[in-house]
């Protein structure tokens, strides 16, 4: 039971960075974290090493989001996307105002794109995990890739190489 | 290089292909600089999406979101949950034990209060040494012109020598499982100072079987019910024995009538 509990441990920042980047909020990504964790605390007794905890928590985390969403959508409150924040970001530098850009273009992607997206770019899983964990095909998944990278890039437009550079 | 598609290119930005098919890539993007120039647009865009949502992982994690803090919540909340079951077991378990140990007072059957009522009037005078009856068995006569006045039904004290029994005496009693009702207990001893005692009531608006037995703990209630009386038998002797007591008492209240079959129901 510890050792599940220091491996559910390791992957609190990866969890709380993919949370934030789903919902662009830090207190509603850290609600989502905290409703994982308990969640999968409770049911610790439970987990088969089949996959990795990671991709367990992963799953977890994305199938607490989506319910949240959708009780959001019922309770009446759509998401208008002209009222999507601006990102609170540092003082425009060269470069920031891309990524402003960027977070904007993320948070007008269809959930199941982004989903993809971030699991992959993000995250850095691998497309037979992304895919297990959001419940599709490694074919699906890709597509759904596909499609969220062009729309990213013809909302951004080409990015300017250069001020990308400068804030690596 | 007609068969590199761009999901091989995007595969190959997501380092998602073998040894093989990556070079095939990229000997694809070598002779195709569109293809090169399209690999690194997606490069940069993943780039960006990393810059801004990767410092996220190097923000030190609030107290909340401490798994070992969470578990030891999550016991708590199970062991305050389980406390509170086994406080809500514990009092369905008073309530049934309650509701057990009332039934044969609050049972809804008059002759099953009378056979309570009975029971309860044997232990509480059984006790008593002096004050065991009210009007003692020497004066027979009396003692049962008095008591056939008051049930106002002829009562005679059933001669119980044949079963090694002396009558000790007997005294009214209030029946509450009858309105107004009346009840003559009498009370009998045996040589060795075993008591029983015989609670007797008019059967007018008693209902119910005309045979039953029920234990009490040590107690053994033998209840039986003709046109005129009913009688129940209390003492801590062995059902047998009272069923012998009984037959004699039978014959001598109710000379006429059939003798009780056999009045047993499984104890």
């Amino acid at each position: 039971m510890a050792d599940i509990l220091d491996e559910i441990e390791a992957c609190v920042p990866a969890l709380r960075r993919y949370a934030r980047a789903l919902t662009h909020d830090i207190d509603r990504a850290d609600d989502l974290v905290q409703d994982c964790l308990e969640r999968a605390i409770a049911r610790r007794g439970l987990f088969r090493p089949r996959g990795t905890v990671r991709a367990w928590l992963f799953t977890i985390l994305t199938n607490i989001h989506r319910n949240d969403r959708r009780r959001r959508r019922r309770h009446g409150a759509a998401l208008d996307l002209a009222s999507v924040p601006e990102p609170a970001l540092p003082a425009p530098q060269p470069g920031h105002m891309a990524l402003a850009e960027l977070a904007r273009a993320i948070e007008t992607l269809p959930l199941d794109q982004k989903e993809a997206l971030l699991l992959v770019t993000l995250e850095g899983l691998a497309y037979a995990e992304a895919a297990r964990i959001l419940g599709v095909p490694a074919g699906t998944l890709m597509s759904r890739l596909g499609r969220a990278r062009a729309a990213l890039r013809g909302l951004t437009g080409a990015a300017p190489e250069p001020h990308l550079r400068t804030v690596k | 290089m007609s068969d590199i598609s761009r999901d091989d290119l995007m595969a190959h930005l997501d380092g998602q292909l073998d040894p093989a098919r990556r070079r095939a890539v990229e000997a694809h993007l070598a002779a195709h600089p569109e293809a090169a120039a399209e690999l690194a647009l997606l490069r940069r865009q993943a780039d960006a999406l990393r810059t801004l949502y990767g410092p996220v992982e190097a923000e030190p994690v609030p107290p909340r979101l401490d798994p070992p803090r969470l578990a030891l919540a999550a016991g708590r909340r199970r062991r305050q949950g389980l406390a509170r079951a086994a406080a809500v077991v514990l009092l369905l378990a008073i309530g049934m034990a309650a509701g057990w140990l009332l039934r044969p007072l609050g049972g809804p059957e008059p002759h099953e209060r009378l056979i309570a009522d009975a029971v309860s009037a044997h232990t509480v005078y059984v006790a008593e040494n002096r004050h065991a009856v009210e009007v003692a068995g020497t004066d027979g006569a009396h003692l049962s012109s008095w008591l056939s006045s008051r049930l106002e039904s002829r009562l005679a004290m059933p001669e119980l020598a044949g079963e090694g029994l002396a009558l000790l005496g007997g005294r009214l009693l209030p029946a509450p499982a009858i309105a107004g009702g009346r009840a003559a207990q009498l009370m009998y001893e045996d040589a060795a100072g075993e008591r029983v005692t015989l609670y007797i009531t008019p059967a007018a608006g008693i209902g119910g079987p005309a045979y039953e037995i029920v234990r009490f703990g040590a107690d053994t209630a033998l209840y039986w019910a003709d046109a005129v009386f009913t009688c129940t038998i209390v003492g801590s002797q062995p059902p047998e024995r009272l069923e012998a007591i009984a037959r004699s008492v039978f014959a001598q209240l109710d000379p006429e009538g059939t003798p009780p079959a056999r009045p047993y129901r499984d104890l």
